[in-house]
């Protein structure tokens, strides 16, 4: 699903945010991407949505070579992934409904098949009863949710998110994960970066560590904290 | 037809031209103050033009001949303008029918029985193609032998020739000007929106929407703008139409205005094109520019 050779990105005030990245990721996958506050993980996934563009390096998402990636072919691959971030980026004037469907409406969708989608996606992550109400009228889990939503109402293979859990309480935090791990059996491959140490160790995924803007570690079943429950001693 | 789809776009087109409306209001007063320039520039134009060419048509060369002008002379200078491919045509008009011309333009004002005899002299009546090249024609005419003096009312020519020119470079300039500024109040207009839903356009962006998706709601709210400032300008144009052209005509009598060759209709339509392509250029600029980056 996706896969990174020898990626580097270089941000044009001098900062080396990713120095020479390689990774796979396979279908149907849940991946973490953990580590401190500026070592990449964000940059990471803004390469795979092409919000930003390698300095060196290849990257193919989905069969497409994101990297090589004309301008104006940028759409068609978002239409093949959803993006979550820590901030919900709702609309605040417009209800749940409408910010799911939005995201439909302003890819060309039909009526027919906006009144079709929406309904099943906000069923789906569990919003359907307050389908009318106002970002501002919900919690945040609640938000992050129709968030969600959004990200999937187009039915994308990849899933993107970005500190998803940041700004939720555990409760939350907790019901969100769930919430992903389901989207994640019904075959959408999940990437999620995070700090939060909870998250990762209670799910016991694969975990990919970055520090410096390189991939330190890649552990099929890991722990927040390198090798922490093998009885091994902390590095880094 | 998705009529969901169209309540949609319309629906985002009508929510952005109602958010800024004081700024909206500025856009279409400049857009209509442009246009009444430019419509009343047209109309005066196209005016001027029928009066214009009316003028210049009835200038004519007068070659006055020397009394002691010999017939080869004469020929000669016939045969000069003749082949001359300025020139539409060459008359000869003897003192005798220079006479008869003459009482009958006066109108028995001057009681030409008085005359004990022809004052007159032979001339040619020189009429030319273009109005610029009286001034060389007559000038070649003074070169030849027998012509005693050429008369075509040079300031005459040569003002109307000038102030016309003069009235064009003017008008032009004040409308290229206002062009810009409409321009330039729009494209702001433009970007106060993109600026208000900026939140919007990200996440448009997010979700796979083409720039043209994104630019289209923005391209129609500035149209819209043009057209209806487009629309006021025609109103006042018609208002003035009706009121202050009469009372023009009644100040100058003796100008022979005439608005006959005026398409009101067709006018309307140019300046309400002129309008919404300002509108569009403008608002397709400041979209651009927010979505390069």
């Amino acid at each position: 699903m996706i896969s990174l050779r020898g990626v580097s990105l270089v941000y044009p005030n001098g900062v080396h945010a990713l120095d020479h990245v390689s990774l796979e990721i396979g279908k149907g996958d849940f991946v973490f991407l953990v580590g401190h506050s500026g070592t990449g993980k964000s940059s990471l996934l803004r390469l795979l949505y092409r919000e930003a563009k390698p300095t060196a390096g290849e990257i193919t998402v989905d069969g497409i070579r994101v990297d090589a990636l004309k301008r104006s072919r940028v759409p068609a691959l978002r239409r093949h992934l959803g993006v979550v971030f820590q901030d919900f980026k709702l609309l605040s004037d417009k209800t749940v409904w409408e910010n799911v469907a939005f995201a439909m409406q302003v890819t060309g969708a039909s009526s027919r098949d906006v009144m079709r989608q929406v309904p099943r996606t906000l069923d789906l992550v569990g919003l359907a009863h307050k389908s009318r109400m106002y970002p501002g009228e919900l919690s945040g889990g609640e938000q992050q949710r129709a968030a969600i939503a959004r990200a999937l109402v187009n039915n994308p293979k990849l899933l993107l998110c970005d500190e998803p859990t940041g700004n939720l309480d555990p409760t939350n935090t907790t019901e969100i994960m769930e919430l992903l791990l389901r989207i994640n059996m019904k075959g959408t491959t999940i990437v999620v970066a995070t700090h939060n140490q909870a998250v990762v160790d209670r799910m016991r995924r694969r975990v990919v560590r970055l520090e410096n803007g390189k991939i330190v570690t890649d552990e099929e079943r890991g722990y927040y904290y390198l090798g922490l429950g093998q009885g091994q001693v902390l590095s880094g | 037809m998705d009529w969901g789809k169209v309540k949609f776009f319309l629906g985002e087109v009508l929510r952005n031209f109602t958010r800024n409306a004081g700024m909206q209001a500025t856009a279409i007063g400049t857009v209509a103050i442009t246009i009444v320039l430019l419509g009343s520039f047209l109309f005066v134009r196209t005016a001027l033009a029928g009066l214009g060419g009316q003028l210049l048509d009835q200038i004519e060369v007068s070659i006055y001949l020397k009394p002691d002008v010999t017939a080869a002379q004469t020929t000669a200078i016939r045969d000069a303008f003749k082949g001359d491919p300025r020139v539409l045509s060459v008359d000869y008009v003897p003192k005798k029918q220079g006479l008869v011309e003459l009482r009958a333009r006066t109108k028995g004002e001057i009681d030409t029985a008085l005359l004990t005899e022809n004052p007159l002299p032979d001339k040619f009546r020189v009429k030319v193609r273009d109005p610029d090249n009286v001034p060389a024609v007559a000038a070649s005419a003074r070169q030849l032998a027998g012509v005693e003096n050429v008369v075509y009312g040079q300031d005459y020519v040569q003002r109307l020739l000038s102030l016309g020119a003069v009235l064009r470079r003017v008008g032009l300039g004040a409308i290229l000007v206002f062009l810009i500024v409409a321009s330039i109040i729009i494209s702001n207009t433009i970007r106060l929106t993109v600026f208000a839903r900026r939140r919007e356009i990200a996440i448009m962006q997010l979700v796979g929407a083409t720039n043209m998706y994104i630019r289209m709601p923005f391209i129609c709210e500035g149209a819209l703008g043009g057209l209806l400032g487009a629309l006021l300008a025609i109103g006042i144009l018609w208002i003035a139409r009706a009121t202050l052209w009469p009372r023009m005509l009644e100040a100058l009598p003796w100008m022979p205005l005439s608005s006959a060759a005026v398409d009101p209709v067709r006018l309307a339509l140019e300046l309400l094109a002129v309008g919404g392509a300002i509108g569009i250029l403008a608002s397709w600029i400041s979209v651009g520019r927010h979505l390069r980056t």
